[in-house]
């Protein structure tokens, strides 16, 4: 499943962007309101994961969105990943995505599973994209909470997507 | 026909079968070598077809029996030197007989593919199928020097069957403790009946209990807990119960099915015979030793058997486990007849007979089986073995089936007897008074701790041998061609009838009750054809149950999903994918459940009475984890053989080291004996 | 456990109500770089990407690469170069597209001529 909770620029209503429309909708009535997640860390430093941590906590509190995590790829919807993906995890990472049960949803985050941080070379992969298909990448050093919050209900189409139109320029006065 | 030319017809093809046995295999002398061929494969089978039939009259004379009442008492043979031999098929009886003639049917079809022809094997098949006749013989006897000599020769014909290969030292110490408490149990046995003859002033068992009132209350109360404790022994009352583990695992694995199945049971019998023929009416003290007995039996019998690494071993100890039941269901009984409640008392006696006809049809399925697997994989430890379900899958569908019916869960057998069992303890209240109302339910609360570790010791029993991933080699490599399947296959459907029949059987033991008891269950039993109701009159229903309905019902309710998968399936796209593994590279068989970690909770939960030593030891402390191996050794203590056994055992060993000094082997110290001897009777006679 | 109830009643709710609301503490997150348009030279772009250890910062020919994937937000571009970086404050930074993340910037030199 790809291309999921972005808006269209006004205008453009390409064939591609109609699918990702409708796509858009069947993944927010699959799993707008209920979502079981299931991290996995593939090597990271493990800030990611603290960070994803204080998601359960009371001041951030997933479950009232409907977001729950579970340990079981059986019972998840969706895969949380983390870390640079080195190569030892490969059969890890292949038995835990093949036995979660479609459709599933498969959310990078962090600056080393988005390619940012290593290079591919001998001992790891370089970044999610290589072993998986990837539906949201949420980036971050480690991504706060509220990043995280944000990248999982824009993977449930609950948001719209905001990086496509950033620019990260900023013309004169300071902001 | 009636019932006793059946018994009588069965004894004699199994006289004719041991006789086939010695005949065809054991022909030649011990030690020649010897090819047995072709002529000892025919005289194998020759021999258990002959004991097939003899089963097959057996179930047949049993089966009257419990419907046509007791019989008149024959006599046969006399003679000078042994007396005359008094046999009377008695409705009590009826029930055991007629599970000696399946049990006698199940090992006949099972035995030539299990026994290989030899000279070993035809000296035991002539020892078990005399065994059978002994039984019979204890089952039909008439008077108590039969019952004694046929009880007797039960036990020492046992004793061989036990020891089929004699040459191994754990086969010798096995079969000795099943003598020892076999002779001790005797000893009490014969005790119980002087007391009656002669009380009673005659020999007849049809007699003695017409004349059960001349017994005064000391001798009869002592004639009952004489009794108690001599088929106690036999049957497996704990903590007289420490044969049962040392002599199963020795044997081969039909010898193990007839002591579980039957040898046992006439225990039960035994004192089933003087609870309810012998001695009716006792007070209440006894009935609730009994009782209590019985629970302790249960819950102590579950308890070990949980933590049992060798499959035959755990079967023993489940064994003892369901004795346990029995017996607290008799107790139960008798107790009701001491507060007046007759037809509690009656309801009581044809649960507990009930459940021996099941337990007989189960427990001995489960030991043939235990026997193919020790046959196939090589092994009955339940940590060599793991994935036989795919190693051997009709050996793994027909143990399911009995698991099922001794865990006791619906529909099966195991549940419709335990459910009556429960039915009628939980109907304490009727006797009246408060302290013997709590003391049943306190016996029905054990039982029910007792049915939850049943189906924990049971996934235990059949989860790791036949679940999962083989362990070692040779539980990957086992075959069932070869392997008996018609024995157990047999005793299988006679569960699978056992349970949606109850309606049959509930009929057939009412008559037997009417015999035993006088007391008239069917219309209240069974009020409809189909559904059981367990309250006495004139009270209201105090609960039913149909099994046949429930048999329908579970197998319709279960059918559900399976349409719904049917019709779905072509519909939905799947994938098959492994198991989950958590993600590890290679799955282990080494990582799976080990018997011993399975039952781990109780051990912590009930260390008080499994007292486990763990010793642990390593080759080094590198605290880098690099420490050689391991060794770990846990063990639960044999707390009755350690605390009971030894210290009687010591004594007596050094009460004969006192007395050895008189046989000197000295001519002229026996010659003083002789002298002595005279020389006081002269005096006594004299004055 | 009555103590920890009025405990908690004094304190209130504490959990965020974000996305409804905005949440106060979004002021503080470390974000990843913007960048002044005007102050953007070749040479300062050069600068920039010698400063990031994460290969966040690249120049292609007269556009400076910026990848807000891998950018980790630690700063070394801002005291590289202080005049031409500030914090951008966008933190709601998911993607649905790894190339949504890739902006490619100006530079000065470029647009004057």
């Amino acid at each position: 499943m790809t291309a999921a909770g972005f808006s269209p620029q006004a205008g453009e209503e390409s064939a591609e962007e109609l699918a990702a429309a409708q796509l858009r909708r069947q993944v927010a009535r699959q799993f707008g309101r209920s979502l079981h997640i299931r991290t996995l860390d593939t090597g990271s430093c493990a800030a990611c994961e603290q960070e994803i941590r204080l998601l359960a906590a009371p001041h951030y509190d997933l479950h009232r969105l409907g977001l729950f995590f579970t340990p079981a790829p059986r019972h998840a919807d969706m895969l949380l990943v983390t870390g640079p993906m080195i190569r030892a995890f490969d059969v890890a990472v292949r038995k835990t995505y093949e036995a979660m049960p479609g459709p599933k949803l498969v959310v990078a985050t962090g600056a080393c599973a988005l390619g940012g941080v290593y290079q591919p070379d001998a001992f790891t992969h370089g970044g999610a994209g290589e072993m998986l298909p990837v539906d949201v990448w949420i980036p971050g050093c480690p991504p706060s909470p509220l990043a995280l919050l944000q990248g999982l209900l824009v993977a449930v189409g609950r948001l719209a997507e905001k990086s496509r139109t950033m620019t990260f320029v900023q013309n004169g006065n300071p902001r | 026909m009636t019932a006793l030319p059946l018994l009588a017809t069965a004894a004699m093809l199994w006289a004719a079968a041991a006789v086939t046995a010695l005949a065809t295999l054991a022909g030649r002398p011990w030690g020649s070598s010897c090819r047995p061929g072709l002529a000892g494969r025919a005289g194998l089978r020759a021999c258990c077809l002959l004991s097939c039939l003899g089963g097959v009259a057996a179930a047949w004379g049993g089966g009257l029996s419990l419907v046509s009442g007791n019989s008149r008492t024959a006599s046969a043979g006399g003679s000078v030197l042994a007396g005359t031999l008094q046999l009377q098929a008695t409705s009590l009886a009826g029930v055991f007989a007629a599970l000696l003639g399946v049990i006698a049917v199940a090992t006949a079809a099972y035995a030539p593919r299990y026994h290989e022809p030899s000279p070993a094997a035809g000296l035991y098949l002539a020892a078990y199928n005399l065994a059978l006749l002994a039984s019979m013989a204890v089952l039909a006897a008439g008077d108590v020097v039969t019952f004694c000599v046929a009880w007797e020769s039960m036990a020492l014909l046992c004793y061989l069957l036990i020891l089929r290969r004699p040459r191994r030292t754990e086969v010798a110490a096995g079969a000795f403790w099943f003598l020892a408490l076999s002779e001790i149990g005797f000893v009490l046995i014969v005790a119980a009946f002087v007391i009656l003859a002669a009380k009673a002033h005659s020999m007849q068992l049809a007699v003695i209990a017409s004349r059960a009132h001349l017994v005064g209350g000391d001798w009869r109360d002592a004639a009952y807990l004489l009794a108690l404790t001599g088929f106690g022994f036999k049957a497996g009352l704990v903590p007289l119960h420490v044969w049962l583990p040392e002599a199963h695992p020795v044997a081969p694995a039909d010898g193990s099915a007839f002591l579980s199945g039957l040898v046992v049971k006439l225990g039960v019998y035994g004192i089933a015979l003087f609870g309810f023929r012998l001695l009716p009416g006792l007070p209440a003290w006894p009935a609730i030793v009994t009782m209590a007995a019985g629970a302790v039996t249960a819950a102590i019998g579950i308890l070990y058997a949980l933590n049992e690494r060798d499959i035959k071993r755990f079967l023993a100890f489940s064994t003892i486990e369901n004795v346990g039941i029995i017996v607290t269901a008799l107790g139960a009984s008798m107790t009701f007849l001491a507060y007046s409640q007759r037809s509690l008392w009656a309801f009581l006696l044809l649960a507990a007979l009930y459940h021996v006809a099941n337990h007989g049809c189960y427990k001995t399925l489960l030991f043939l089986e235990a026997g193919v697997i020790e046959h196939a994989a090589g092994t009955r430890l339940f940590d060599r073995l793991g994935g036989l379900t795919r190693t051997l899958p009709r050996t793994s569908v027909i143990t399911f089936a009995g698991t099922l019916g001794i865990a006791a869960l619906p529909p099966f057998n195991g549940f419709v007897s335990e459910w009556l069992i429960f039915q009628g303890l939980f109907q304490g209240f009727r006797t009246g008074s408060h302290l013997v109302g709590i003391l049943i339910v306190l016996a029905a609360a054990t039982l029910g701790l007792t049915g939850g570790l049943a189906i924990y010791a049971f996934v235990r029993g059949y989860g790791i041998p036949f679940l999962g991933m083989p362990r070692t080699r040779q539980a990957a490599q086992a075959r069932e061609d070869g392997q008996p399947v018609a024995g157990p296959a047999l005793l299988a459907a006679a569960c699978a009838a056992l349970a949606v029949g109850a309606p049959v059987v509930l009929a057939a033991l009412s008559r037997a009750m009417r015999t035993v008891t006088g007391v008239e269950l069917r219309p209240v039993l069974l009020p409809g054809r189909l559904t059981v109701t367990p309250a006495p009159p004139p009270h209201t229903i105090f609960s039913a149950l149909s099994p046949t309905y429930l048999a329908v019902f579970l197998i319709a309710v279960m059918a559900v999903p399976g349409l719904i998968y049917l019709a779905g399936r072509p519909r939905a796209a799947s994938v098959t994918v492994p198991v989950w593994d958590g993600g590890i590279v290679a799955f282990r068989p080494r990582m799976q459940y080990s018997a011993m970690t399975f039952s781990a909770p109780t051990r912590v939960t009930f260390d008080a009475l499994y007292r486990p030593a763990v010793s642990v030891r390593r080759a080094s402390d590198d605290p880098a984890g690099r420490s050689g191996p391991v060794h770990y050794e846990s063990e639960v203590s044999p707390v009755f053989t350690r605390y009971l056994y030894r210290p009687v055992v010591r004594v007596v060993e050094r009460l004969a080291d006192v007395v050895r000094p008189l046989q000197s082997g000295d001519v002229n110290l026996y010659l003083l004996y002789v002298f002595a001897v005279v020389l006081i009777a002269y005096l006594a006679g004299a004055l | 456990m009555p103590l920890w109830f009025a405990r908690g009643l004094r304190r209130g709710v504490v959990t965020t109500r974000y996305p409804a609301q905005r949440d106060p503490s979004a002021a503080d997150l470390p974000t990843p770089p913007a960048f002044c348009a005007e102050k953007l030279t070749r040479e300062v772009a050069d600068q920039l990407c010698q400063a990031c250890p994460c290969g966040a910062l690249s120049r292609a020919g007269d556009a400076l690469t910026f990848d807000a994937g891998a950018c980790t937000a630690c700063g070394r571009c801002a005291q590289a170069v202080p005049g031409a970086v500030t914090r951008s404050g966008e933190f709601e930074l998911a993607a649905t597209r790894r190339e949504h993340l890739i902006k490619q910037i100006p530079l000065v030199g470029e647009s004057e001529r």
